[in-house]
């Protein structure tokens, strides 16, 4: 990549980059705690959407179930925290293990499974999860729900929304650098591989059973994480959230993003998470038009915003070279 | 004992037969098109609305309503096709399943704007009370649901086999080009396709939105009977069939041996372990992988 950082295009990455980097350390200067608190949120989807990108967009594994994964990674932080009294840090990282322990086992009865089947097996175990939030009330307290301190890190108290948004925005930054490197070794290689097609990538030495299982486990991790944080962030947790609604969410933000595109989870979930409050003030027809709008934009950018962003950028102003999408994915 | 078991089994089956419809809605798009319409569930929680409005507001007959939905709810089919679908008939399928979904958002908004979010109770013409027959003990009205659900099935059937259309509908599932070369317009079978699913859906909303409720989240009955095409095997029509009916029946058993939590769930654990043994499904053919 070095080389492009060079050409037109690497150049006008690069101020862009700074200028977003710029832009997001000192929004707290500006804004008020209503739009830190927005962000913060968002963040937490981008976090999701990396993970699930990880293993749709990628590694070409249809997943419905990652409502689940946020669930148990929410969850596995407000009980520990609470019965345990573990803090925040412990808290976090048994929540990113559980969450990636679990997702790893699921990916084994998956393995075999492919396109809708993979999907509709997925959206199962979100059902199913979601149920044992409410069953399981000696721990999940059920349907009353769970209340969760506010986080705090050798003495600091993340209570108010400019910490959150700044611890948010850290571990944002960090774990999509960590994405970046992974898509562009060895393991993303991999991903690729399978979904473009797994006799080839099996033929060239990618040992299926275990990237698959790497994917699955790598973005539960993703999304546990995104779980757990978003726990100490909201402060509450209503097992009502974690519905299948919620799986529904993740899959249009990569969508919407771009599948196999880092730049478009993080502009899928600003996507999703800025348009309902922009659109707050309609009342009922809220969701009339955000769903027509998710219609139109599918329609013009069927590849996704980062999708339409490539496309554009090279037909118009020539940066970059035409992007090749894959036509079907997971099928 | 036997009887309470028996009438478990007939309701599930009568629940199970709208499953069938909802996932030969389906099955038939997915065939005909390659795309999966995840608004399926939304043309059964419209044309519930719609002879809900036609009975109750306009006081008409019930087989006028009956006829009017299935055509209103054919008419709803074509105009998504044409509206959201056909655009973006070159998409990647994981683009065309979000609009459908988009716009079940817009359907399911419409009607709670329109119809508020309140349970309406949809009149129907079959009793409720049982009927008994030996160890047999059902409800009219499931037996009118089975029986219906079977006269629609049959009727599909004897079109895709007897007429013209129905030929040019099997063809264009089995090679688009080669359809084409024969002078099908891919375009109207298409429209069709979209017409005859989103009509069968309708006659499903007539049916079930008196068993269970009416309101702008019936459409989430597309869920299960969607579980109900995947355990039969996606793209098989006898197992979108098969699978919608054993779906019902199961969940009716299970709620009757465990508490009402369980029964949402134990159809997916089920469906969850037919797949790792048989990963496309109960009828579905094992898919060939080209290199």
């Amino acid at each position: 990549m070095s080389a492009l950082r060079t050409t037109k295009l690497g150049r006008l990455q690069g101020t862009f980059f700074i200028a977003v980097a710029v832009g997001l350390l000192a929004l707290p200067l500006v804004a008020d705690n209503y739009i830190l608190y927005v962000m913060a949120r968002l963040f937490v989807y981008v976090l999701v959407a990396l993970g699930l990108n990880l293993l749709t967009g990628y590694a070409g594994q249809v997943s419905l179930g990652h409502a689940a994964f946020f669930a148990i990674g929410a969850y596995t932080a407000a009980v520990l925290a609470e019965s345990g009294q573990w803090s925040f840090v412990p808290c976090v990282l048994a929540a990113a293990v559980v969450s990636a322990g679990v997702g790893y086992l699921l990916g084994l009865p998956c393995l075999r499974l492919s396109g809708l089947y993979l999907a509709m097996a997925t959206l199962g175990f979100t059902l199913i999860v979601q149920e044992m939030l409410l069953q399981l009330a000696v721990i999940t307290h059920g349907s009353e729900g769970m209340s969760v301190r506010p986080a705090s890190i050798l003495g600091l108290t993340f209570d108010s929304d400019h910490r959150k948004y700044y611890l948010l925005l850290v571990v944002t930054v960090g774990m999509l650098l960590f994405a970046r490197n992974l898509v562009r070794g060895r393991t993303g290689r991999a991903f690729l591989a399978i979904r473009e097609n797994e006799r080839a990538a099996e033929a060239m030495g990618v040992n299926l059973a275990q990237y698959k299982t790497i994917a699955f486990a790598v973005s539960a991790l993703y999304t546990g994480l995104a779980g757990a944080l978003s726990a100490f962030l909201v402060g509450f947790l209503d097992p009502q959230e974690f519905s299948f609604f919620l799986s529904i969410q993740f899959i249009t933000i990569i969508i919407l993003g771009g599948l196999a595109s880092l730049l478009g989870s993080v502009l899928g979930a600003g996507f999703l998470i800025i348009l309902p409050e922009m659109l707050a003030g309609l009342d009922v027809w809220q969701a009339l038009v955000y769903g027509a709008i998710m219609v139109l934009t599918i329609i013009f950018m069927p590849f996704g915003l980062s999708g339409a962003i490539r496309r554009y950028g090279h037909r118009w102003f020539g940066l970059g070279v035409e992007p090749i999408v894959p036509r079907r994915l997971g099928h | 004992m036997a009887e309470i078991l028996t009438s478990q089994v007939v309701s599930g089956l009568a629940t199970g037969c709208v499953y069938a419809l909802i996932a030969l809605g389906f099955v038939l798009i997915f065939k005909a098109t390659d795309v999966v319409n995840f608004a399926q569930g939304e043309f059964v929680m419209v044309s519930g609305f719609i002879s809900y409005t036609l009975l109750v507001w306009y006081g008409l007959p019930y087989w006028v309503v009956l006829f009017a939905t299935i055509v209103l709810s054919g008419f709803m089919g074509v105009g998504l096709e044409r509206l959201v679908v056909r655009p973006i008939m070159d998409a990647p399928i994981f683009s065309i399943v979000i609009a459908t979904i988009g716009a079940s958002t817009v359907l399911r908004s419409s009607a709670g704007i329109i119809y508020g979010y309140d349970v309406l109770p949809l009149p129907t013409i079959f009793s409720k009370d049982p009927i008994r027959l030996g160890i047999l003990s059902f409800t009219a009205m499931d037996a009118g649901v089975i029986g219906s659900s079977l006269a629609i099935m049959l009727a599909l059937y004897l079109f895709f086999k007897l007429t013209k259309t129905g030929m040019a509908m099997r063809a264009t599932a089995q090679s688009q080009t080669a359809a084409r070369l024969m002078g099908v317009s891919i375009t109207r079978i298409f429209s069709l396709t979209w017409a005859i699913s989103a009509a069968v859906g309708g006659v499903a909303g007539v049916l079930i939105a008196p068993i269970i409720y009416l309101d702008p989240n019936l459409g989430l009955i597309g869920v299960k009977a969607f579980a109900g095409a995947i355990l039969g095997g996606f793209g098989s029509i006898p197992g979108a069939i098969v699978g919608g009916m054993l779906l019902g029946v199961l969940e009716n058993l299970s709620g009757y041996f465990f508490n009402a939590g369980i029964k949402q769930v134990s159809t997916y654990i089920l469906l969850i372990l037919v797949l790792v043994v048989r990963p496309s499904g109960l009828f579905g053919a094992a898919s060939v992988r080209k290199v």
